[in-house]
């Protein structure tokens, strides 16, 4: 793009009054609210104690969890503290309200990779006087891996202990030490944030599924960007970083690598970053040459969905034989469960998927455009749906189990403690003759807004409103076809 | 702003040391002195009776402090003293008290079917 002026822009040929997009014919998609003009969170936003402060809470939290599931032993899987606050608390966190509502807010106060930062920047919150080289090596990510491939086998082979980590505390510090430990290692090496950028197991869904969510980072007025020659929130300056997350705040459209870190809210000398609400979903029509959609992202979308059946079978499905084969009870068993998961989620589904786009393209007429622009477009349909599974899928976690949170905040080490007076509060399952039900409504909710995002994406991909009228009559087959499976596995 | 970072430096160091510190800290004021013997409760093969010997002075009052950190529930019995505490619910910790009025040694065990090896699961009190 030219440095035009605006006056030329204006002078321009008046653009055919584009039709506003609206979420369900009703919500202008562009709406954004910008939550920085109240002054408290402008200044908050701004303060290099945000996100610190949280990340300390939460490295405190983490602290606990570690010594609850190194010392809790074999303590019975739905008493120990750190599993009950990883599997319970967080995952549940995470699914609810973080990413399908704020995106990588979670990514914000992780404490994970907060070692790797200090180390990095030698300094815990402040700058240094002058820009310094960071320690460690600092090498860029290499090229052929800066997409979500290796963060879709990890997370896909993390699933494959669930059945450990559910059950046995020590698992689950194993799985909580090698992430906090490699994302020191990676820092080591690799530069600024890359660990969590290409590795992080929980960074790839948080990554694709904030696409969806309701808020937002980014610049307020592209005309400043431009005019702002030297680019702080990028290199970075006495204020603050260079986007760890190496985006660069002036340009990007989507929420998928943005960490939320808020460093850009400090770097930019103009204030111009805005924390928006927006419509839900509004990213999942976005498409431009440097944030395009990929097939990177299409498998992480099939792989959280097998994810979703797969554990629905083996936590919360009548049939005792597959709870023993995720568990590993034997040995076999276990096997056969890898190797079913495993096809199930990176071949079965993806096939499935495939003959629909097909089907698509042979309904829509169109010849040109090709197959693989058909499936990865409408791939970022199953991205609602996928949210509204796991959805479902927390409530089936937290209603019948959310009462032992009180028993173990008071005796989080099973070492008969009771801080707060609840260490005896009685397993209660809270509304879970309801159960069913609210995970119907959840599915649906999220189906519909599947079905409208796919009518947009339709029009996307086939460039006649006719052609893409009848390309989505397979696509709405198929995303009606999995929400019945899972109301068929949910509420039986 | 040097302070600044002095702060968040303290604020990092309570966050873990200061967090294990507390743990370990709390957890050892407690054994000092809310009761005299711990008594970790596991089936045999994963570790059976911890410690399997408890040795305590003849007639003092002993608070016993049984925690279950296994997956199966637990039972404990001192025949000698009368002393039974029938279930102890996995993952969780119980606390009894008595008094042992002769010396000698004398057996505990598990209460509760437990494992195959259950019948191994015992340990001798030790009065001085
Ligand atoms: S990507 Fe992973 S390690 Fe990085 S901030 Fe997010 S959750 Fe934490
Ligand atoms: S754009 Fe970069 S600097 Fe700004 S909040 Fe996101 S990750 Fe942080
Ligand atoms: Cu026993």
């Amino acid at each position: 793009m030219s440095e035009s002026s605006p006056t030329q822009e204006q002078a321009a040929a008046p653009e055919p009054a584009k039709e506003k997009e609206r979420l369900f014919g009703l919500l202008d998609l562009d709406a954004r609210f910008d939550l920085t003009r109240f002054r408290l969170i402008r200044a908050l936003l701004k303060s290099r104690w945000m996100p610190l402060a949280l990340i300390l809470f939460n490295t405190f939290m983490f602290m606990i969890i570690l010594v609850a599931t190194l010392l809790g032993g074999f303590s019975a899987g739905n008493y120990n503290f750190g599993i009950m606050l990883v599997w319970i608390l967080w995952w549940v966190l995470l699914m609810f309200v973080l990413v399908p509502v704020f995106a990588r807010a979670w990514c914000l106060m992780c404490p994970f990779p907060i070692f790797s930062d200090w180390f990095q920047r030698r300094r815990l919150i402040n700058i240094g006087e002058e820009p310094k080289k960071p320690w460690g090596l600092n090498r860029r990510w290499p090229k052929w891996l800066k997409n979500m491939w290796l963060m879709n086998v990890l997370f896909l082979v993390t699933t494959f202990f669930s059945g450990f980590l559910t059950v046995r505390p020590f698992a689950t510090f194993v799985l909580l030490g090698s992430v906090i430990l490699a994302a020191f290692i990676v820092g080591l090496v690799y530069e600024k944030r890359s660990f969590c950028l290409y590795l992080c197991p929980v960074s790839g869904f948080q990554g694709l599924y904030s696409q969806f969510a309701a808020a937002e980072i980014r610049r307020k007025d592209d005309a400043i960007c431009k005019a702002h020659k030297k680019k702080t929130c990028f290199i970075g300056n006495e204020q603050g970083h260079g986007c760890p997350w190496l985006l660069m705040p002036f340009k990007f459209e989507k929420n998928t690598y943005c960490g939320m870190c808020l460093e850009c809210f400090k770097t930019c000398p103009h204030d111009n970053m805005a924390f928006n609400l927006r419509p839900f979903g509004a990213d999942l029509l976005v498409d431009t040459k440097l944030e395009s959609k990929g097939l990177d992202e299409a498998w992480k979308a099939f792989i959280m969905l097998g994810i979703a059946v797969v554990f629905y079978l083996g936590f919360q499905g009548p049939w005792g034989f597959m709870k023993d084969m995720i568990r590993g009870t034997t040995l076999p068993g276990f096997l056969s469960y890898i190797a079913f998961h495993t096809v199930f989620c990176l071949a079965v589904i993806p096939g499935v998927f495939l003959a629909f786009c097909w089907l698509s393209k042979l309904a829509s007429g169109n010849r040109e455009v090709p197959l693989k622009k058909v499936f990865t477009g409408f791939a970022y349909t199953l991205i609602p749906l996928g949210l509204g599974v796991w959805v479902a899928f927390s409530f089936g976690i937290i209603l019948p189990n959310g009462s032992y949170l009180l028993h173990i905040a008071s005796d989080p080490f099973s070492w008969g403690w009771n801080l707060f007076g609840t260490a005896n509060f009685p397993w209660t399952p809270v509304l879970t003759g309801y159960l069913p039900h609210l995970q119907g409504i959840a599915m649906l909710l999220f189906y519909l807004f599947s079905v409208d995002y796919g009518t947009k994406l339709a029009r996307r991909i086939y460039p006649e409103p006719a052609q893409a009228k009848r390309g989505f009559v397979p696509i709405l087959a198929a995303l009606t076809a999995v929400t019945f499976l899972f109301l068929w596995l949910y509420m039986g | 702003m040097k302070q600044r970072e002095t702060i968040a430096l303290g604020l990092m160091a309570l966050a873990t040391v200061g967090t294990l510190a507390a743990i370990f800290g709390y957890e050892r004021y407690r054994r000092a002195t809310q009761f005299d013997v711990v008594l970790i409760a596991r089936a045999p093969e994963y570790g059976n009776w911890d410690p399997r010997t408890i040795t305590v002075p003849r007639g003092q009052p002993v608070r016993l402090h049984i925690r279950n950190i296994d997956t199966v529930s637990h039972g404990f019995g001192l025949p000698a003293f009368d002393v039974a505490v029938r279930e102890i619910e996995a993952g969780t910790a119980t606390t009894t008290t008595f008094t042992p009025d002769r010396a000698g040694e004398f057996l505990f065990l598990c209460t509760v079917w437990c494992s195959e090896r259950h019948l191994e699961m015992t340990g001798k009190l030790v009065v001085q």
